[in-house]
């Protein structure tokens, strides 16, 4: 906080320090611009001079359903988790209900539990319930993932609101509902941000749940597209890289939006004053 | 109040339509099983995820769906997840109707009790090579009829070769090859790439070796087995095989050959499309034995089953839907795509009148042994497990063969 | 069921608001029953969704794991009682003792790495300098990535042959390292990878939470004529804390599980070099033509325990903390 002048050398190092996080995903880039038989080169080519577009090519003839698929499957498992996560939160944060400490370790342990291990009593649900290969039973697969997540950061954020806020709008006679739709939801817009930004990422780069729940379905994920470029005893690697890169863009511009609003979401300060 | 109820509600009924949706969903689920007889929908699944509706295969399978007189529902399943898929289904009563699975998956499905014997559905497997069919043979009854088979060869780079002064023709067994190795080395250029990683494809790499070298999966650390995995030891120490064969799956380990700097490369007839884009010269010959002639290589490549269902009645109709998938006229084409070689000599004959390249490879698959085979069934599987680990550990140094193998013995005997 | 239920707490506070002031007693009564109605009103989703998606999966995990199924008896749904048995067996494997430990060090090894990497990043980001809102978007893309394919990018940068780590190495003058191929390296090559994959993550709820810590505090902080790093250890480490602790949590909730990174880079191997618990339940019940149902579902219920355990200490701290 002391002047400006550092402010430059600030900047440099964290453009140094961002390049190093990145290169993996240069790599990436890279890759999906090899052609065929330069995969293995050794040594490895640092730039992609002899780029090839066929994976690109590929990945928009073929794979733009998938991504709607994709933003359908992420909005969908975002409006279930807050659904489900933000009264839960609000109720174990504020309301205090019996057995909440339970609750809560139960929450925090459900989200220990690798998803492989769940995998099969979860196909076994969705095989009795009809729910396999169906677009809206993926969005309740990936919802698992979300919303003890989301329950913690709810509960975390919201035991954070004073309770003279609360109080103050009971005494103007708001119910306990009322509260919290128009008093605790709109103090809470960082994490319902936060929320639904973990729970569309979560949804968007899903691979095991779909793979496993939904890999016949008519309507498939992006990270389901891939499969067209993994044959048998044969994969693509551009094209699956090409993929993964068209597959980010969306979720790239939806976290740099989204960020704004973390980043400009100053109302929690706001609440302590 | 009100406002605040009512979204209340409106969120309560939004769970309850959840329930509901679950439930109706259940219904029709039990229902789609039981609405047998002609005209229905049946049921396909086959590990081919590449291929979609619109590809030459989707649309065969559609076809022979059509032909049957009923809508054909294929679903296609990432290979390695196809046969717990299977059990799952079984165990719920919710079987496909006709499934494609990998060969030695169809002993494990045997086990479980969830395949029909093609004798009993009237499926003629008659025309079939003995050996091919011989993976989905349990107790000397069929499970399956092979869609078409695969195996190893080693592909070989002539540029390389000529250039270390190696002739291919001389490599008649395992010294011939390891002196080409040192050859190739000591020109520049690397040796053999294969994959020895810690899944079945790793077992089936190994097998040409193991079972040249006149080894017996019974018996992993006898002399023979030892030898076998000592003389893969012995190429990645002394450099001729590059160490990442311990992580390269077979497309892994396609593609440092296709870098046009090994002198070899083991693989499958999947890769003679990719061989011809390679864009330098290539060779195929047979694997050899320790001590010349060829070793015997294990099959790969899918069978086309039918699962066990509650209503019998259904049969009918996936009889006709395997008979068309697996008659002559089709199996061209579809062996065609897959670049697998045909199960019956007719249409491997006319296979090699298209593409003479073949040729080598239909002599490979006829000389070839199916894993599960020799009454090893479900053996198989728990002795390939501690096989590969045996082979990374004496690779990566962390054990010797003798050690790796008495330990795999051990744990294959447990079960 | 559950309309009923949200009911009868409506129709109280009605009844409540219009009987206000009559009797003192059994208002007060009502009201706490009213409110802890209300307090369950608000969980029961969140109740039925776990019951059907978390606890009968799990219940269904642990019959597995009692019972000796082999394949057929899966299908048939017969498998006899067997207690205790899938787990001796899981804990007399010789690969039980490595798997164990790998599980231990990778998790604490890349939470540790990524709560100090990612709390160094949060403070510096919420310095005000040109750009610093772009960078840090940027370096939360290694989340955006599928896990299959930023798995598969590290495992073709620690290429041991063609990999481009290798070749920086060799600019440097050191010897190519078998990164996924050597038994010493392989289980480090993993918890660097999830490390980079961690990262964005604890940066964005430890940036979030700085957010929430008033800038007068600094402001005065500054007056009194604190250091940087008086700052750091006086305000924003002690306001951070509950934050931190969530981050931590979660850390040790999501690294404890990960299970599809180390299997697209190694596999567990070479041998059982990178094996963790979750690979080892994955590759019993999955990773085989003959799956061995039972002991993959014990390893996964001994995962589970160790969650439990995890938990219940962590709550500990918690409750000791606030005390």
């Amino acid at each position: 906080m002391k002047s400006r002048t550092p402010a430059r050398r600030y900047t440099v190092i964290g453009l140094v320090l961002t390049a190093l996080m990145l290169f993996p995903v240069y790599w990436m880039l890279n890759v999906s611009l090899t052609p065929q038989q330069d995969m293995r080169k050794d040594p490895p080519d640092l730039l992609p001079l002899h780029p090839t577009f066929e994976g690109y090519k590929a990945v928009l003839d073929d794979q733009l359903p998938y991504l709607g698929t994709s933003l359908l499957i992420g909005l969908g498992t975002v409006a279930l988790t807050l659904l489900l996560a933000a009264p839960a939160g609000y109720s174990l944060a504020k309301l205090r209900p019996r057995g909440g400490g339970a609750l809560g370790l139960g929450l925090l342990i459900a989200q220990m539990i690798p998803g492989i291990v769940m995998a099969m009593g979860f196909y076994g649900i969705f095989l009795d319930f009809g729910l396999l290969n169906s677009w809206w039973g993926l969005i309740i697969a990936d919802s698992t993932i979300a919303v003890p997540f989301g329950v913690m950061i709810f509960t975390a954020f919201m035991s954070g609101i004073p309770g003279e806020l609360i109080a103050a709008s009971r005494i103007d006679g708001a119910g306990t509902f009322r509260t919290f739709w128009s008093v605790v939801l709109p103090v809470s817009r960082n994490a319902l941000v936060t929320v639904s930004l973990f729970s569309f990422l979560w949804a968007w780069s899903d691979f095991v749940f779909a793979n496993t729940l939904d890999g016949g379905g008519d309507l498939r994920p992006i990270t389901l597209g891939i499969y067209k470029y993994i044959g048998n005893n044969n994969q693509e690697w551009n094209a699956i890289m090409a993929t993964a890169v068209v597959a980010s863009v969306p979720a790239a511009v939806l976290l740099v939006l989204a960020q704004r609003y973390v980043a400009a979401g100053v109302t929690a300060g706001a609440v302590k004053d | 109040m009100i406002p605040t109820r009512r979204t209340l509600l409106a969120a309560l009924a939004a769970v309850g339509t959840l329930a509901s949706l679950t439930a109706c969903g259940g219904g029709s689920g039990s229902s789609d099983s039981s609405s047998g007889k002609a005209g229905g929908t049946y049921t396909f699944w086959d590990p081919y995820p590449q291929f979609d509706a619109s590809s030459a295969w989707g649309k065969l399978v559609t076809g022979c769906g059509t032909k049957a007189g009923v809508k054909l529902k294929r679903t296609a399943y990432d290979t390695t997840d196809l046969g717990n898929k299977a059990l799952l289904a079984a165990q719920q009563g919710n079987a496909p109707d006709v499934m494609l699975v990998d060969n030695p998956v169809v002993s494990t499905l045997v086990e479980a009790g969830i395949l029909n014997k093609t004798s009993d559905l009237g499926l003629d497997t008659k025309a079939i090579q003995k050996n091919i069919i011989g993976a989905g043979t349990i107790d000397n009854a069929s499970y399956g009829v092979p869609i078409g088979a695969n195996t190893l060869a080693l592909y070989y780079n002539k540029k390389v070769l000529s250039a270390a002064g190696v002739d291919a023709a001389s490599i008649k067994d395992w010294n011939s090859l390891t002196a080409a190795l040192k050859k190739v080395k000591a020109a520049g250029k690397k040796g053999i790439t294969f994959s020895a990683i810690n899944t079945e494809e790793g077992s089936f790499q190994f097998l040409p070796w193991f079972w040249g070298a006149g080894g017996d999966l019974t018996k992993l650390n006898s002399a023979r087995g030892v030898a076998a995995l000592s003389l893969w030891k012995q190429w990645v120490d002394a450099g001729y095989a590059p160490k990442d064969v311990l992580q390269n799956t077979q497309t892994t380990s396609w593609q440092e050959f296709a870098t046009g700097d090994y002198a070899f490369g083991e693989n499958g007839t999947w890769q003679l499309g990719n061989a011809a884009k390679a864009g330098f010269d290539y060779g195929i010959i047979n694997i050899p034995g320790q001590n010349g002639g060829s070793a015997p290589v294990p099959t790969g490549g899918e069978f086309v089953t039918v699962p066990v269902q509650k209503d019998t009645g259904r049969y009918d109709v996936s009889k006709k839907i395997v008979t068309c998938l697996t008659s002559d006229a089709n199996l061209l084409p579809t062996d065609t795509t897959l670049q697998y070689v045909a199960p019956t000599a007719a249409v491997q004959a006319e296979q090699v009148k298209q593409n003479p390249k073949l040729k080598p490879w239909v002599d490979a698959v006829a000389a070839a042994r199916g894993r599960t085979s020799g009454g090893l069934g479900t053996k198989y599987p728990t002795i390939s497990q501690p096989m590969w680990t045996a082979v990374q550990a004496a690779l990566s140094g962390s054990k010797s063969p003798q050690d790796a193998l008495d330990t795999a013995q051990s744990s294959a005997q447990k079960g | 069921m559950t309309i009923a239920r949200v009911d009868r707490p409506r129709r109280a506070a009605s009844a409540a608001a219009g009987a206000s002031g009559t009797d003192a007693e059994s208002l007060r009564r009502r009201h706490r029953r009213r409110s802890r109605l209300t307090a369950l009103a608000f969980v029961t989703p969140l109740l039925a969704y776990l019951a059907a998606f978390y606890l009968y999966p799990l219940y269904r995990n642990l019959d597995l794991s009692l019972r000796d199924y082999t394949v057929r008896s899966f299908v048939a749904g017969d498998a006899p009682f067997s207690g205790w048995d899938n787990f001796q067996k899981v804990l007399d494997d010789p690969t039980f003792g490595p798997a164990m430990r790998h599980t231990m060090v990778f998790t604490f090894v890349s939470i540790a790495f990524q709560y100090v990497i990612g709390l160094a990043l949060a403070v510096f980001f919420n310095r005000h300098f040109r750009l610093a809102p772009t960078l840090r978007a940027l370096f939360l893309i290694p989340w955006l990535l599928p896990l299959i394919v930023s798995a598969s990018t590290w495992s073709w940068m620690f290429n041991s042959e063609s990999g481009v780590v290798n070749y920086f190495l060799h600019f440097l003058g050191v010897s190519p390292v078998g990164w996924l191929t050597s038994p010493d390296w392989a289980l480090t090559s993993v918890i660097v990878a999830n490390i980079w994959i961690g990262i964005p993550f604890n940066l964005v709820i430890l940036y979030s939470g700085l957010q929430n810590i008033p800038a007068d505090l600094y402001e005065a902080a500054a007056l009194d004529g604190a250091s940087a790093w008086q700052q750091f250890r006086r305000i924003t480490f002690p306001l951070l804390r509950p934050v931190s602790a969530i981050t931590l949590l979660l850390g040790l909730v999501y690294t404890l599980k990960v299970f599809d990174l180390i299997w697209i880079m190694t596999k567990g191997g070479p041998g059982d070099a990178s094996s963790t618990l979750a690979t080892w339940s994955y590759q019993l019940g999955f990773g085989t033509l003959l799956p061995k149902f039972g002991p993959g579902a014990a390893v996964g219920n001994i995962l589970i325990l160790i969650a439990l355990v995890f938990g219940l200490l962590y709550i500990r701290v918690q409750r000791r903390q606030e005390a």
